[in-house]
């Protein structure tokens, strides 16, 4: 009797399981959303000036804040993001088993995840790409004159694939010393351990101002390979991509029509073009197909900013940033020979 | 022979000299342990070179060098570029400690922590009876109101009667230990006695007391029904606070459980004993950076997209059964140490299967597996640093972060040494902890 009770136990758990897995009504993405109340936004393990935790316990950085810009157009509110910190190596089976939102970490856009893991790109927020980091001392101009060199490098990452490949490419003979932490490899490069460290240009920057005397170290011109960073969505819901990509180009749009969070309240006062009066949401309806209030983009430059001065804020020369100058770089706006380009507000 | 001083014939030895002034005492010892012979010499002086240069360049780098207090990690280099910049540890202290917890409401993991040891503390006052029901109601009901405590926000029916159980409780054991200490009696004897049923007969005992414990529980229920901390989403626990939380949890239902499992994989009942093995070999033959990985990433594929898996409580799971598959192991060993005559003798006392195990056999099993146990209770506590890798910002996690916040970019050493420190001081009493029951139990012994 006892084995037969067991039995019937058991049954009639996985009988109860398969009621309860029974697929509900699809919601959208929104929709969840807004029922939870705040954004599920997925970010990487910290990384200066893209996310990074500061002694109180809150997020801070660029694609934080890409984050909390699509939580205010969705809510006016910066504060309703639940960051989600992933490990590289389960990111995007989070953000595919609906774990996250949205992913808002240094992955860069390829062809192969854009088209093979179920994911949409939304736009990039940065363009990065791979460099060499030296000490000053060797006089070198360019990483063509590494040849022989010892490369310190991160471990299982394209990082010392693109290396590898560039080095075959011009028959450099670059020989790798592999580590997992970038503290230690930093730590290896600064006593003498390698000639040079090798990175996405973002990282070596902040590599470079962790060390005593920052000067004492250049970055080589030469960009080996092509690192686009963007948020990400998941494929099946058009609209909530397309929600995160205006978010960013919000933000990038602002920058270029001059609306920063200091100006916006006289801007939204008195419009001074009827492009910024759609974009702020005085005028049309820019706003239907997103199925979010008039005032999303207001909001999102009011209470995050625009690109410029996020970008200024975690990535610039200032005070608690990484110190990655922008005049000149891709990541200038467009307008001043960048790639930074959003798409007309009409 | 008659002539002969008798004084002068009795065998008088001289008093024993003193040893050689250089075999005894501090100099004898070292002439004895360090300096036996010319490699011992050499061996000796080379380790205290080794030692000592090891301790000065972490003392000058410590202490002499380092910065106590500075806004950021430039400002450290600036000031003293070889030295500890100790001012990063300290301006993120609190964040070691408690993670993303607000700030405003860090006190309730720390009142958590407070009403834990006062409830525990009991245990090992003199003259308190009833330990065993403290110890029991410390791991069942207590984690539920420091659950609730940790976490607020709304609570349901349910959990309103389980804080108030908790406070009842809690208030309870403490009126039992005062009563016990000052008047030699227990509690339910004063509580027999108010209400009269002391001359009763001992089958209607319970009565009062469930009826005082009821009247206590509604009374509270209706105090507390109005308190209501603000949510804390277990998202923001972090630090030492979140690693003690994920431990504390795995060790104290690793033992139950581990207790229950390897009872079962004894057990004469075909579906227990194989459902027991199937379990404990699972759960032994796979890593436990696995079984997180799985219960956190690959759950939420195999449930609807509606149900929302808490985090924590999902890597807590996996602790548990990971845990306890371990546990269940060192339990069947000590069980396995128990010569039959034991449960043989209980037996023939008239005793059941649970009496027999609870009364007889566990006692002795477990009393001889304390230093297996502690050792496993130390390595689930240094495991749990695991779920840094799934994203929950425990100790270890917040210590990596400082060295990426742009303010102290780099300051990995430091904060590490911190942490360190920490784990030392944990481990170490608890192993410390262990000895001492080891001594008081006498499980130490050579068995016979």
């Amino acid at each position: 009797m006892k084995k037969l009770s067991l039995l019937g136990l058991g049954i009639g758990f996985l009988a109860g399981f398969t009621v309860m897995a029974e697929p509900v009504m699809a919601q959208s993405t929104l929709e969840q959303i807004k029922q939870r109340g705040h954004l599920r936004c997925q970010i990487g393990t910290p990384a200066p000036g893209f996310y990074s935790l500061d002694a109180n316990g809150q997020w801070q950085g660029s694609d934080v804040s890409m984050c909390r810009a699509v939580a205010t157009a969705i809510f006016g509110d910066p504060s309703k993001v639940e960051f989600q910190s992933v490990t590289s190596a389960v990111r995007f089976t989070a953000l595919a088993n609906g774990e996250s939102d949205m992913l808002s970490r240094t992955a860069t856009w390829t062809a192969f995840r854009d088209t093979q893991l179920g994911l949409k790109f939304a736009g990039i927020n940065f363009y990065d790409g791979q460099g060499f980091l030296v000490p000053k001392s060797l006089g070198l101009k360019s990483a063509l004159e590494l040849k022989g060199a010892t490369v310190c490098v991160l471990t299982g990452t394209t990082t010392e694939l693109n290396m590898t490949d560039y080095s075959r490419t011009n028959n450099l003979d670059l020989k790798p010393v592999v580590f997992e932490d970038s503290n230690v490899r930093d730590e290896t490069y600064r006593n003498g351990g390698c000639d040079a460290v090798t990175n996405d240009k973002s990282g070596l920057a902040s590599t470079r101002s962790k060390f005593a005397n920052a000067n004492d170290h250049v970055i080589l011109p030469e960009t080996i390979s092509k690192e686009p960073l963007g948020p990400v969505t998941r494929n099946g819901d058009d609209q909530w991509f397309q929600i995160v990509r205006w978010s960013l180009f919000a933000m990038i749009a602002a920058e270029e029509y001059g609306v920063t969070s200091a100006n916006v309240d006289q801007m939204l006062a008195k419009p001074p073009s009827p492009e910024v009066a759609r974009f702020l949401g005085v005028e049309g309806e820019l706003n239907k197909g997103l199925g979010l209030e008039k005032n999303w983009a207001y909001n999102i430059i009011k209470k995050v900013g625009n690109y410029g001065e996020v970008y200024e804020k975690y990535m610039g020369e200032g005070p608690g940033a990484i110190g990655i100058p922008r005049a000149g770089s891709q990541n200038a706006l467009w307008t001043k020979g960048g790639l930074m380009y959003a798409p007309p507000f009409r | 022979m008659a002539n002969l001083d008798a004084a002068d014939t009795t065998f008088r030895p001289k008093p024993n000299l003193p040893p050689p002034p250089n075999t005894v005492g501090a100099v004898g010892w070292m002439r004895k342990n360090l300096f036996s012979s010319v490699l011992n010499t050499l061996l000796t002086l080379g380790a205290m070179w080794l030692i000592l240069s090891v301790a000065y360049t972490l003392f000058d780098w410590g202490v002499l060098k380092a910065v106590w207090v500075a806004e950021n990690r430039r400002e450290c280099l600036d000031r003293s570029p070889d030295g500890a910049c100790w001012a990063g540890v300290i301006h993120w202290f609190n964040t070691f400690m408690y993670g993303r917890y607000p700030y405003a409401e860090q006190w309730r993991p720390n009142l958590g922590l407070v009403i834990l040891i006062l409830w525990m503390l009991p245990c090992w006052l003199p003259r308190v009876t009833g330990k065993i029901g403290i110890a029991l109601s410390a791991v069942i009901i207590f984690p539920f109101l420091a659950g609730y405590l940790f976490a607020g926000g709304e609570k349901g029916l349910i959990l309103q009667i389980l804080v108030s159980a908790g406070i009842v409780t809690f208030i309870t054991i403490w009126l039992h230990v005062l009563s016990c200490l000052l008047t030699g009696r227990s509690l339910p004897v004063h509580i027999l006695g108010i209400t009269g049923f002391t001359d009763k007969d001992d089958r209607l005992h319970k009565y009062p007391l469930i009826g005082a414990f009821g009247l206590a529980l509604i009374v509270v229920l209706i105090l507390q029904s109005g308190w209501e901390p603000p949510e804390v989403g277990t998202n923001l626990w972090g630090g030492l606070f979140l690693t003690l939380v994920i431990s504390g949890v795995g060790i104290t239902t690793a033992l139950p459980s581990g207790v229950l499992l390897a009872l079962g994989r004894r057990s004469r009942m075909p579906i227990i004993r194989v459902s027991c093995i199937a379990f404990i070999e699972l759960f032994r033959s796979v890593p436990l950076i696995t079984i997180l990985f799985m219960a956190v990433t690959m759950m939420p594929l195999f449930l609807p997209e509606t149900v929302t898996l808490n985090r924590l409580v999902q890597v807590i799971i996996a602790v548990c059964l990971f845990a306890a598959a371990y546990m269940a192991e060192i339990v069947r060993g000590g069980l396995q140490a128990i010569p039959k005559g034991q449960y043989e003798a209980a037996q023939s006392m008239g005793l059941n299967y649970w009496k027999m195990m609870a009364l007889v056999v566990m006692p002795q099993a477990l009393k001889l597996m304390i230093p297996n146990i502690v050792g496993n209770f130390i390595g689930l506590f240094k495991d749990t640093t695991l779920v840094s890798i799934i994203g929950l910002y425990d100790l270890l996690l917040m210590l990596k972060a400082v060295s990426q916040n742009p303010q102290w970019n780099g300051l990995y050493l430091e904060p590490f040494m911190f942490g360190t420190f920490v784990f030392f001081i944990f481990c170490f009493a608890m192993s410390t902890y262990s000895q001492h029951l080891e001594r008081t139990l006498g499980s130490g012994q050579v068995r016979r």
